[in-house]
């Protein structure tokens, strides 16, 4: 699923095209074309990607996202933000001061510099992660300078971090760890009642001993006390609320960037867990669908096989009845005409004729049983 | 368990077998028309008495006699939300294609969650016990397949589950 993905796959295929492209006019009198592109993918964020017919080998990557927390983090990019984009692919990348209009960053890419190797795949890749890092580094800054006037009684206000307009999540740090709560929507029953049974199972495994190094997770049917003094809209929910336990491991060195990448994705992987399993129930009904008529159609081709056979030897009963009826008849008409043919009396008296008529004038016998093989 | 399913199979298997005999019978009221009797339930002298048999609170069965057809109404257990939902899904999607199994309704009656209709046609073009025997199948299959239905739900939850919370490893 797309919007899971770091690396943006739209933008990776238009880099991969471009430099393909770059690639090969330096080999060929061809002529460059101009490009320019723009991509609206989810999150609210808007590419834009343009290259000119002058200079192929240089190409303009402008981006638009909307901040994570709006009020806690400025609209511009912070200078974190901008070091984490700096290191993406020094060599090849240079932030392009001031960003186009409409847009808060624009990248300049030198084509040039992208190895001729099979690793030009992997830095097209991480180029296209842009959007991933950013949000990263507003996450973390989220976390890290939380400010400490927020603290009531050591409790911390919670922070609304916005990734898609409708699914907002809170984050709310704590002295020893951070935890973060999903408020869960669905348009509808069903969705709701699969991700709940999606969340008991996730639960289940979470606390599991084998998984004791994941970030514990609860779910609740009503808004956890964390959550108290927050907005109405913001805790009216058909799917409870799912909590995070984050604790400092889970932020070391590399797994840092998968623990944020995960929360800002955990809705959305909540919602493909229950469209791909919506569409597994409709194949698996359509199977049975299947089995059941098959049971059906069998039991009634058993049935009109049975009807034909039955019908077939009553036919064949018949044909032997009409045979030996034929038979019988034919017999008797041959005699009873035999009969007739004797009691004709004849006017004309020859003597010796009757005993040649008695003798020759009969009727052959003719059997349907034997037959005398022709040689 | 098992005992109390053979015993509620073997009640229903008996009770069509004596209900379903069915002949043709012209309609009453509309010269050349000739209607399932019990849908109508415009005579009262062609229908008899209709028959529940419960197994227990959620599961039920209705049959309802007339002299030339036969409705049977099915009410599947559902113990939880999530079989609610697997059960409706499921049985919508067989009576959305009624055609394909001939004696299906495409409406289940008010209050059952599937029904069939039988009528002397039927009869005529099938074997009796035939037909009694695929309901009752079905009726076996049905609850055989709501639950591995549920079941393969849950393991695919537990699958989902463990392959996101080893991203966090």
């Amino acid at each position: 699923m797309a919007c899971i993905d770091r690396a943006s796959p739209a933008l990776k295929q238009i880099l991969l095209k471009l430099y393909r492209d770059s690639s090969s006019l330096i080999y060929s009198a061809e002529k460059s074309i101009e490009i320019d592109h723009h991509l609206y993918e989810f999150g609210s964020v808007e590419y834009h990607i343009q290259s000119q017919a002058s200079n192929p080998l240089v190409a303009y990557l402008s981006l638009s996202i909307p901040p994570l927390c709006h009020g806690t983090l400025p609209n511009t990019l912070s200078s974190y933000t901008i070091e984490k984009i700096k290191g993406i692919c020094p060599n090849l990348v240079e932030i392009e001061e001031p960003a186009r209009e409409g847009f808060q960053l624009t990248l300049k890419l030198n084509l040039d510099h992208i190895p001729r190797n099979k690793d030009y795949v992997k830095v097209i890749e991480d180029i296209s992660t842009i959007q991933s890092v950013i949000l990263s580094s507003q996450l973390k800054e989220i976390l890290w300078n939380v400010n400490s006037d927020d603290a009531v009684q050591g409790m911390y206000k919670p922070i609304k971090v916005v990734y898609h307009p409708r699914e907002p999540f809170f984050v709310i740090r704590q002295p020893q760890k951070i935890i973060a709560i999903f408020p869960i929507r669905f348009k509808e029953n069903s969705d709701v009642i699969i991700a709940t049974a999606f969340f008991q199972e996730l639960v289940d495994v979470g606390n599991s001993d084998k998984w004791i190094k994941t970030p514990p997770c609860s779910w609740s049917a009503i808004p956890p006390p964390e959550l108290r003094g927050e907005a109405f809209e913001d805790l009216n929910t058909n799917g409870g609320f799912v909590s995070f336990e984050i604790s400092s491991r889970h932020v070391e060195g590399n797994r840092l960037d998968k623990t944020v990448w995960n929360l800002l994705n955990f809705n959305a992987n909540v919602r493909y867990h229950v469209k791909s399993t919506k569409g597994f129930i409709h194949r698996r009904m359509r199977k049975r669908l299947e089995n059941l008529v098959q049971v059906l159609h069998q039991t009634n081709s058993e049935e009109n096989e049975q009807t034909k056979q039955v019908k077939k030897h009553q036919g064949c009963r018949y044909t032997k009845k009409l045979v030996k009826s034929s038979k019988h008849t034919m017999k008797q008409r041959w005699r009873t005409l035999g009969r007739k043919i004797k009691r004709i009396p004849f006017r004309l008296k020859i003597h010796g004729f009757t005993r040649f008529r008695q003798r020759w004038l009969r009727f052959p016998k003719f059997s349907s049983t034997k037959y005398t093989k022709l040689e | 368990m098992g005992s109390t399913l053979r015993l509620y199979l073997t009640c229903i298997r008996n009770t069509l077998h004596a209900a379903m005999c069915l002949q043709n019978f012209p309609c009453q009221e509309v010269e050349r028309h000739n209607k399932p009797e019990v849908e109508l339930k415009s005579s009262p002298e062609l229908l008899l008495n209709p028959v529940v048999i419960c197994r227990n609170e959620a599961e039920k069965c209705l049959i309802e006699t007339s002299i030339n057809s036969l409705r049977i109404s099915l009410k599947v257990k559902q113990a939880d939300e999530l079989e609610n939902i697997l059960t409706k899904k499921f049985l919508r999607f067989l009576s959305m294609r009624a055609e394909a199994f001939q004696v299906l309704r495409r409406k289940p009656v008010q209050g059952y969650d599937i029904s069939f209709l039988i009528t002397n046609y039927h009869c005529e073009e099938m074997q009796k016990q035939k037909l009694i025997d695929f309901i009752v199948q079905f009726m076996e299959d049905i609850d055989k397949e709501i639950s591995e239905l549920k079941m393969s739900v849950n393991t695919r939850g537990r699958l989902v589950a463990t392959e996101f919370l080893k991203q966090f490893i």
